[in-house]
């Protein structure tokens, strides 16, 4: 597909272990190349942030992008590995895509990821919850 | 300058859920919105990676009353797409069978709100009356009137006799007279023309930027449309158009709508010929699926529907993260309300079809003394209405 091909041409010494598959390229990106990549993706190649999923693994956490590229339906999903579990920290894709807004602060309320340079950088589901939930996706992943 | 902030919410006997608007408004003129979100919450996520797929399936199909075709069709999607999953044609055609009549049903449903909260409490009781034969087109595929438990993964579960289709093809003949009658009823009405045309506006830009999905997107010319960018199930089989519109206004919003509805029916009819002449399985055997990653998605009736899913080899996901469109939607509010009367502020925050788009009915005002006042933004918006009526037809 000529929308991939193009991305890794332009992009591809910024991009670490890529998995392929019809329609889905999962690449991961170092953090300081996040914000490199995302531009190239939504302002270059026209894709639209689809939303973000951050999980938690034995070895840390992960935060993964997705972008649609509508006119060709590939998705380009880069990967943020982050290996400090006490202390995760992140570079904010907000201040870039609007609609990242609403997906970073839920990440950050549910796995405890702080994401810099976020405009506004507050709960986003459980701001009135009487106790208050400390990450609560993050109750299981002990090895 | 005087500033007067409205909270809306988040909890009122007259909601029908809980939700926060904080409007900004400067006299009459709205010139931020603010909201929260969360008094909803239900964890979903969370219980999801506690259940098995086929339980995540049932799980998914109860987020959401009026979309529910479309969350577990995601869903189903995503694992197939983990797995390279393949279904039966017949299969497919009933999938897109049972998700374009949920379309159907879901925009006649906002036509009939919107109708209500502008006055036009006529369009409402039609538009009503004329869901209510597909709610029982659904009640004779799956036996329920919603939450029809028709996905499994490589393929459906429940068969369409033949003896059904002759009954369906005239239903639907009937519903489409009398859209056809609503449409043009809508599209020659004076009074509704000037009440919603250019109110609300989205541009193209802040669609993009917000990456609003479906009609939001589709009604400011962004062309973003599941079905056309990767036809799954039926739709790369089946002939429709995919409506998009440049104003980004309300009217524009109700107009994408009311033609999706009739590209819906003709969808529908399409899938019932196909039933007819394509025999066949209705279900792929799945004995598991492998470990690995998918993304499914599903064009709702309020746009893409996104479930990505990891899984390790067991019978469970490792993380199931769902996004519904209303996600991406509900923030746009924030740019096609800033600038706008009072009185539109309803219509606009309900054209973008949030799941709580019942919301704005009752609002507590607080002036600058901390003055409480009474006011009824659903009356507001009508008694505009009312007076464009006035003025035009005397």
């Amino acid at each position: 597909m000529a929308e991939k091909e193009k991305f890794l041409k332009e992009m591809g010494a910024k991009v670490g272990k890529i998995i392929d598959r019809p329609g889905r390229l999962y690449f991961e990106v170092a953090n300081d190349d996040l914000r490199d990549v995302a531009r190239y993706l939504f302002r270059t190649q026209g894709c639209r942030l689809s939303t973000a999923t951050a999980l938690e693994t034995y070895h840390g956490l992960e935060v993964i992008y997705h972008f649609s590229h509508d006119a060709t339906g590939q998705y380009f999903c880069p990967r943020v590995v982050l290996t400090d579990k006490a202390n995760p920290r992140m570079n904010s894709l907000a201040p870039m895509i609007k609609g990242a807004e609403w997906i970073e602060r839920e990440m950050a309320e549910l796995l405890g990821i702080v994401f810099e340079g976020h405009p506004r950088p507050e709960p986003l589901l459980t701001k009135e919850h009487p106790r208050g939930l400390r990450q609560p996706l993050r109750l299981r992943r002990t090895p | 300058m005087s500033r007067t902030v409205i909270p809306i919410g988040p909890f009122h006997p007259l909601l029908e859920e809980a939700e926060y608007f904080r409007l900004t408004v400067d006299g009459e003129t709205v010139t931020d919105v603010d909201l929260d979100i969360g008094y909803m919450h239900r964890g979903h996520e969370f219980i999801s990676e506690r259940k098995t797929f086929t339980q995540s399936i049932y799980l998914v199909e109860r987020i959401c009353g009026i979309c529910s075709t479309s969350h577990p069709l995601a869903c189903v999607h995503a694992l197939e797409d983990v797995g390279g999953i393949e279904i039966p044609p017949r299969a497919a055609y009933i999938r897109t069978m049972v998700g374009e009549l949920e379309r159907i049903h879901s925009h006649l449903l906002w036509l009939g709100l919107a109708g209500h909260f502008i006055g036009y409490d006529t369009l409402w009781m039609w538009a009503w009356r004329y869901r209510e034969p597909v709610l029982e087109l659904f009640e004779a595929v799956s036996g329920n009137r919603n939450h029809y438990g028709m996905m499994r993964v490589g393929g459906v579960a429940r068969d369409v006799s033949p003896d059904v289709i002759p009954r369906f093809l005239k239903i639907l003949d009937e519903i489409e007279v009398k859209m056809e009658m609503v449409a043009k009823a809508a599209a020659d009405d004076p009074v509704l023309r000037s009440r919603l045309k250019g109110v609300g506006v989205l541009s193209r830009e802040a669609a993009v930027d917000y990456c609003a999905v479906g009609p939001t997107a589709r009604a400011s010319g962004v062309a973003t449309d599941v079905r056309k960018d990767e036809p799954n199930d039926a739709y790369g089989l089946v002939d429709f158009k995919s409506i998009v519109l440049p104003n980004g206004d309300v009217y524009d919003k109700l107009v994408v709508r009311v033609l999706e509805t009739f590209e819906s029916v003709k969808i529908v009819r399409q899938c019932l010929e196909k039933l007819r002449t394509t025999p066949g399985p209705i279900r792929n055997d799945v004995k598991e699926i492998p470990a690995g990653e998918g993304i499914g998605r599903y064009e709702a009736p309020r746009g893409e529907v996104f479930h990505y899913i990891r899984t390790d080899g067991s019978n469970r996901p490792v993380r199931h993260k769902v996004r519904a469109p209303s996600y991406m939607n509900i923030p746009t509010c924030a740019a096609s309300c800033k600038g706008i009367a009072l009185a539109d502020a309803l219509i606009t925050l309900a054209a973008v079809d949030p799941c709580y788009c019942c919301t704005e009915r009752a609002v507590d005002i607080v002036d600058r003394r901390h003055k409480p006042l009474k006011l009824d933004l659903l009356e507001l918006s009508r008694r505009k209405t009312e007076l464009l009526r006035r003025e035009i037809h005397g």
